[in-house]
C-alpha cells in the first residue's frame, strides 16, 4: 500500500515532523553508544532510550503503509532487543549496524513518500536478520513474525478526509515564491500611493482630505508589513533540518580519520528561510569536516598537549538582531600561523608584521589551503575560498577565530531571508540599482580632490585606508556619453575586500522584493536579481561580491 | 446520546488520525478528548464516566498503557468503560500482560477506520445489552 492510497495518506506531513525528529534522535544515541561501547561503557540505559522512540516511528509508518519504514524500525528495534540481552555482541560492528540503520531510517522519512527505496530498506532488514543470526540466542524468527502480521489490513478505507484533517498543509515552495511576488506587487502599489499623496499635498497643500489618505496609506504599509511577516515565517524552516545529517557524518569522517569526536549541536531550533537553508548546507558540510580533519588532533597528539583523547566540535545557531549566527567551535590545535605566514610568501603576500587576525583572514583567500597533504574528505568539493564566496553570496559574513591549541571557531552571519533584502537605492545615469545593505559599508560625498588616479583607477582614503573607487557608469554599463562628475560613492565590502562605487544619487533605503533575473537582461554579471521600485520601474540589485571579484556588466 | 470518547497515545499524528476517523461516517458528531501520556489519560478517565470507548496507546512516556490499565483495575475506576489497547507488532507479550490487567480488546497498529467502527459498535452493543 502507498501513502496515496491511505486514509490518511493527506496526514504525510505531520508524519514527517513527528517522525524525522525522533528517527534524528535516535541516529544521535547510536553515535553516542558506539563512543561509549567504545569507552568500555554498556551505556544499557542509552540503548533502552531509543525503544519508544523506534516503536513509536514504526507504529506511524505502519498507520501511513510507508512500508520500507516501518521494516527499518522494526529490523532496529531487533536489533536493539538482542544487543540488551547479548552483551558480548556489542561493539563497532553493531554500532555501525545501527548508525548504518537509522541513517537510512531518516533519509527514507525525509524523502517521504518516494518509492523506489524498498531494496535499501530489503537490504538492510536483511544485513540485520544476518547479524541477528549469527547469534545461538535467536534464529530468523522476527522475520517470519513480520510476514504473518502485515497480512489482514488490506482494506484501503475512505479518502474523503476534510473535516478533522491535519492542520498541517504540504505547500510546493514555488507557491509560496509567488505569494511573494504578489506581496512585492502589493508593495510597489502601495508605495506609488505613497508617491501620489506626496504629489498632491505638494500641489494642493495640507487638507482634510489629504490627512486621511495619508492614514489610509499608512494603514496599508502596515497591513503589508504584516503579512509579509507571515509569509516569511512560513518559509522558514528550523535550521536542525541541516544540522540533523551531521552527527552521522562526524562519526563517518572521524573515523575514517582515525579521530575521537564528539558534536555538540545547540539552537537548532533556529529559522531560516528555506533558500537561505538549501545553500547553506554545502559550506557547513565543508567546514564541519574541515573541523574533524585538520582541527581536531590524532588521540595520541592530544594527549601529548594535556588535553582529552576525545575531541569536542560544537555547532550552534542563535538569532542576533534579525540575522542567524550558526558557528562551528572545535577544541583542536587551531590554526598554524607559521604554515599561513610561510604559504603567503611564497604567493608574494606582504606578511612580515601582520597580526594573528590578518593572518587568520588570509585562509579564505583563493587557492590558500595549508593542509600538509590533500585529506581524502575535506579535501574534495570547495576549499575555504568558495565556502566565503557561498556565504557572502548570501548576503552573510564569515569570519575565523583561532587560537594555538585552543582550537578554531569560524562565526558565519546569515540573513534569515533571500526573498526580501533590505537595500540602498542608488541612481547612476538616470538608472536605479539596488545595493544590498548587508554589503554597503558607507556613503560619502565624492570631493573631486579627495579621489587620485593611480595607474589609471581611482583612489581614496577611507578610515586609514586606500581603497579603489571605480565609476558606476563603467561597472553597471549605463550609458552617457557626457558625464556630469558623480556626487556620491558607496564603500561596498565584503570579507576583506571593499571598494567605492561612484554614483550620482543616493535615493534612499527599501525593503526590496528579489525577483529572478529576466533572461532580456543580458549576462547576468554584477547583477544577481531585479526588483519593483515604487513608481514602478524595473532596477536591478547588484551583486556586490562579483562587482568586488572584478566583473563588469557585459554591454 | 453522542458517542464520547478518550484517546490516549504520545502521538500528535495519531491524534490527527483519531480527528479524521472521528469525523467519518457513523462516528461523526461523536466527542473525542485526547490526553499525550498516560498520567493525563487517567485524569481524564476519572473525570468522565460516561466514555463509550477508551483507546488507548501501550508504548507511552509517563504511564504506559499498561501501566494505566494495572492502576485502573486497583482503584476500580469505571469498570464498565471498555479500554482497547492500542499495540503495534511485535507487542504480543505485552497485550498478554493487558488481558491480564483488564484490556478490553486490543486494536494493532496499523489499523483502519473500519476496525474503530467495528470496535464502537461492539462497546455500544455491550452497554446497551448492560442497561
Amino acid at each position: 500500500m502507498t501513502a496515496d492510497e491511505n486514509p490518511f495518506g493527506d496526514l504525510l506531513q505531520d508524519y514527517v515532523v513527528e517522525c524525522l525528529p525522533l528517527a534524528e534522535q535516535v541516529g544521535d544515541v547510536f553515535v553516542e553508544l558506539e563512543r561509549s561501547w567504545r569507552a568500555g561503557d554498556p551505556a544499557e540505559e542509552l540503548l533502552a532510550s531509543v525503544k519508544g522512540r523506534l516503536h513509536t516511528v514504526k507504529g506511524n509508518s505502519a498507520m501511513m503503509g510507508l512500508t520500507p519504514m516501518q521494516d527499518v524500525a522494526h529490523a532496529l528495534e531487533d536489533a536493539c532487543a538482542l544487543l540488551a540481552r547479548a552483551s558480548e555482541r556489542r561493539g563497532d560492528e553493531a554500532a555501525a549496524l545501527l548508525i548504518a540503520g537509522t541513517g537510512l531510517l531518516v533519509d527514507l522519512i525525509r524523502t517521504a513518500p518516494a518509492d523506489g527505496h524498498g531494496t535499501a530498506a530489503a537490504d538492510f532488514v536483511k544485513q540485520v536478520n544476518g547479524f541477528l543470526a549469527a547469534t545461538p540466542h535467536r534464529p530468523t524468527e522476527p522475520e517470519e513474525r513480520r510476514q504473518g502480521d502485515r497480512r489482514g489490513s488490506g482494506s484501503t478505507g475512505r479518502t474523503d478526509g476534510t473535516d478533522g484533517a491535519s492542520s498541517v498543509v504540504r505547500i510546493d515552495f514555488r507557491r509560496l515564491d509567488a505569494l511573494l511576488e504578489v506581496l512585492g506587487e502589493g508593495l510597489i502599489q502601495q508605495s506609488a500611493f505613497a508617491e501620489l499623496h506626496r504629489r498632491l499635498l505638494r500641489r494642493v497643500g495640507p487638507c482634510e482630505e489629504l490627512g486621511e489618505l495619508d492614514q489610509a496609506v499608512v494603514a496599508m504599509e502596515k497591513t503589508l508589513k504584516r503579512l509579509e511577516s507571515t509569509l516569511m515565517e512560513t518559509r522558514l524552516l528550523a535550521v536542525s533540518t541541516v544540522f540533523g545529517r551531521f552527527p552521522r557524518m562526524v562519526r563517518d569522517v572521524a573515523h575514517a580519520e582515525g579521530k575521537r569526536v564528539r558534536l555538540v549541536v545547540a539552537g537548532g531550533e533556529t529559522s531560516l528561510d528555506k533558500a537561505v537553508l538549501d545553500r547553506l548546507n554545502e559550506p557547513l558540510v565543508h567546514l564541519v569536516s574541515n573541523a574533524v580533519v585538520h582541527g581536531i588532533e590524532a588521540p595520541a597528539e592530544r594527549a601529548r598537549a594535556g588535553k582529552p583523547a576525545e575531541g569536542v566540535l560544537r555547532l550552534e545557531a542563535s538569532s542576533v538582531s534579525g540575522r542567524v549566527v550558526i558557528r562551528v567551535l572545535d577544541d583542536g590545535r587551531g590554526l598554524d600561523e607559521q604554515a599561513i605566514r610561510g604559504k603567503a610568501e611564497t604567493l608574494g603576500l606582504e606578511v612580515r608584521s601582520a597580526d594573528s587576525a590578518h593572518l587568520h583572514q588570509l585562509i579564505f583567500m583563493p587557492g590558500f589551503s595549508t593542509a600538509d597533504q590533500v585529506s581524502r574528505l575535506a579535501g574534495r568539493g570547495m576549499g575555504l575560498d568558495v565556502v566565503a564566496g557561498s556565504i557572502h553570496g548570501l548576503g552573510g559574513t564569515i569570519e575565523v577565530d583561532s587560537a594555538p591549541g585552543q582550537g578554531t571557531t569560524f562565526t558565519l552571519s546569515l540573513p534569515v531571508t533571500l526573498a526580501i533584502v533590505r537595500s540602498l537605492i542608488v541612481e547612476v545615469d538616470r538608472e536605479r540599482f539596488a545595493l544590498p545593505l548587508t554589503h554597503v559599508a558607507e556613503t560619502v560625498r565624492a570631493e573631486p580632490e579627495a579621489i587620485r588616479e593611480i595607474n589609471h583607477r581611482g583612489v581614496t582614503q577611507w578610515r586609514g585606508d586606500l581603497i579603489h573607487v571605480a565609476d558606476g557608469g563603467a561597472i553597471l554599463g549605463t550609458d552617457a556619453p557626457v558625464r556630469p562628475p558623480r556626487r556620491f560613492y558607496v564603500v561596498m565590502t565584503a570579507g576583506a575586500k571593499r571598494r567605492g562605487l561612484l554614483v550620482d544619487r543616493l535615493v534612499g533605503h527599501q525593503d526590496v522584493v528579489v525577483k529572478g533575473l529576466d533572461p532580456a537582461l543580458g549576462r547576468p554579471d554584477v547583477v544577481s536579481g531585479t526588483t519593483i521600485l515604487g513608481d514602478g520601474r524595473v532596477a536591478c540589485i547588484l551583486d556586490v561580491v562579483r562587482i568586488l571579484d572584478g566583473a563588469r556588466r557585459a554591454s | 446520546m453522542a458517542d464520547s470518547f478518550l484517546v490516549i497515545d504520545d502521538s500528535k499524528l495519531l491524534h490527527q488520525m483519531y480527528r479524521l476517523i472521528f469525523s467519518q461516517g457513523t462516528l461523526a458528531g461523536s466527542t473525542v478528548q485526547y490526553a499525550t501520556n498516560g498520567r493525563d489519560g487517567y485524569g481524564l478517565l476519572a473525570a468522565n464516566p460516561d466514555l463509550t470507548l477508551v483507546l488507548l496507546d501501550l508504548n507511552m512516556p509517563q504511564m504506559n498503557g499498561l501501566e494505566v490499565l494495572a492502576r485502573r483495575q486497583a482503584e476500580r475506576l469505571h469498570p464498565h468503560i471498555p479500554i482497547a489497547l492500542v499495540t503495534t507488532e511485535g507487542s504480543e507479550e505485552d497485550e498478554a500482560r493487558g488481558r491480564a490487567v483488564g484490556a478490553w480488546d486490543y486494536l494493532r497498529k496499523p489499523f483502519q477506520p473500519a476496525d474503530i467502527e467495528r470496535l464502537v459498535t461492539r462497546a455500544r452493543a455491550e452497554a446497551a445489552g448492560r442497561t
